[in-house]
């Protein structure tokens, strides 16, 4: 398919247009950024829940079960699920389509996304990912980060409301206190609520919001048993809640706040690819030698780099 | 394809046997030789399979069977395939399939077929130079 030919089954909402577009924007090629030019008019109109997590604690099958949820109250879906490439071989295996149960009949979208060396929880093309996936015309699209560590709150930059999935025996309450994932949660939810531990977990989070600062809006916590489908109707509860807070003006102010942050990404990293075409790899080997050999420091090796 | 493109694959266990063990070696060994690897689990129907392979905009299934439903699950994905006009999609597959079979089955759209004792190398070398 090229470019034209991409262009008008997307207006027809091919299935198969949107996954090539998908393909050209993760391998970033220039008629990736072609196509998305002309279509930028037809997104940007669905609603973007974030759902974040370490590994193993329910992500996925949340998102099946939240997904299939939206589909009975007649939302349209689409769903990202990013997960890690391998920093040594770059392959990945992903397989959170595995939680993901028959898309033929629910008719929801799903692609599985390898991070291909970025860091953060997401992939470096998720936000244009997303817009891709709306021509399908759905109002509703679930991004599912990484198993995510402590750091990896990228995902609050791109979500209208961000999830955090914890789960019952990872540390004591010490954790609930550090910076970091558990800060960036619209909702928290204790998932697996099933096994033992879920009930002190729920009152440690619950603490840890209390010696906080008060803000407009207190994170809920809602206990969940992803298995057997426990707990979600508050979950889909909180989130309606959290959107009516957002409202408007709310949603506004925050979307412009990402544009800006994202504009300021894409121009350092347009600048970064081009400055390091010009500096080029031999150069940065040719340092690294004299560095092992001791020659010179590797700051002021950086600042000869750069000045070429 | 373009320096950053992968070669992505849907690997795929349709039908009623639980003997995954040759689907996740095959999963690991592509993941490992750089490929990106997309698992669908046990028990997918055809119809299931050739929906994921669209959305995920793969450039080959490979399907592992063991159970003799490969006479009626081989024409169903080549079919639907076609019905899709995602015939583009290669597929491959594993699993018991009787050496006597292989090519009509290769005769209908199936690309290559890995046995018992087929070693992981000439898979992934199968793949590579079959992408390109």
């Amino acid at each position: 398919m090229n470019k034209n030919e991409i262009i008008d089954k997307l207006k027809e909402k091919n299935i198969r247009a949107v996954a090539r577009l998908l393909t050209l924007i993760e391998n970033e090629e220039k008629e990736a950024e072609n196509i998305l030019k002309e279509i930028w008019n037809f997104t940007g109109k669905s609603y973007i829940i974030g759902i974040t997590g370490p590994p193993g604690a329910g992500k996925s099958t949340i998102v099946d079960l939240l997904s299939k949820m939206a589909i009975e109250k007649g939302h349209k879906v689409g769903v990202l699920a990013v997960d890690p490439t391998s920093p040594f071989s770059g392959g990945a295996v992903l397989g959170d389509r595995l939680r993901m149960t028959s898309s033929q009949e629910t008719g929801i979208f799903i692609r599985s996304v390898a991070s291909r060396g970025h860091l953060g929880g997401l992939a470096a093309t998720t936000r244009f990912m997303i817009n891709a996936i709306e021509m399908l015309d759905n109002d509703l699209t679930i991004v599912e980060t990484v198993g995510a560590g402590q750091g990896d709150v990228e995902i609050v930059q791109i979500a209208d409301t961000t999830i955090v999935v914890e789960v019952p025996g990872l540390g004591d309450e010490v954790q609930a206190q550090k910076a970091g994932i558990l800060e960036i949660g619209d909702i928290l939810v204790v998932n697996k609520c099933d096994r033992p531990g879920s009930d002190r977990l729920a009152r440690e989070l619950k603490m840890m919001l209390s010696l906080g600062e008060k803000k407009d809006w207190m994170p809920p916590i809602v206990g969940t048993t992803a298995t057997n489908g426990d707990g979600f109707d508050f979950l889909w509860k909180e989130i309606k809640n959290h959107k009516k807070y957002l409202g408007t003006d709310r949603k506004a102010e925050m979307r412009l706040k990402r544009i800006n942050y994202e504009l300021e990404n894409q121009v350092s990293q347009k600048l970064f690819t081009k400055k390091m075409v010009q500096i080029g790899t031999n150069e940065i080997s040719k340092m690294s030698k004299k560095i092992l050999e001791r020659k010179i420091d590797p700051l002021t090796a950086v600042e000869e780099i750069i000045r070429e | 394809m373009s320096k950053k493109g992968k070669i992505r694959v849907l690997i795929a266990k349709p039908g009623l046997d639980g003997h995954d063990r040759g689907a996740k070696v095959i999963a690991r060994a592509l993941r490992d030789s750089g490929m990106e690897v997309i698992y669908t689990g046990l028990r997918q129907s055809p119809e299931d399979i050739v929906e994921a392979a669209i959305q995920e905009d793969v450039h080959f299934i490979g399907l592992s069977i063991l159970s003799g439903a490969h006479t009626h699950i081989f024409p169903r994905v080549v079919e639907l395939l076609n019905e899709r006009e995602a015939s583009d999609i290669k597929i491959i597959a594993g699993g018991i399939i009787p050496d006597e079979e292989i090519p009509k089955w290769n005769e209908i759209g199936i690309e290559a077929i890995f046995g018992p004792g087929s070693s992981t190398n000439d898979i992934i070398d199968y793949i590579k130079g079959s992408a390109n």
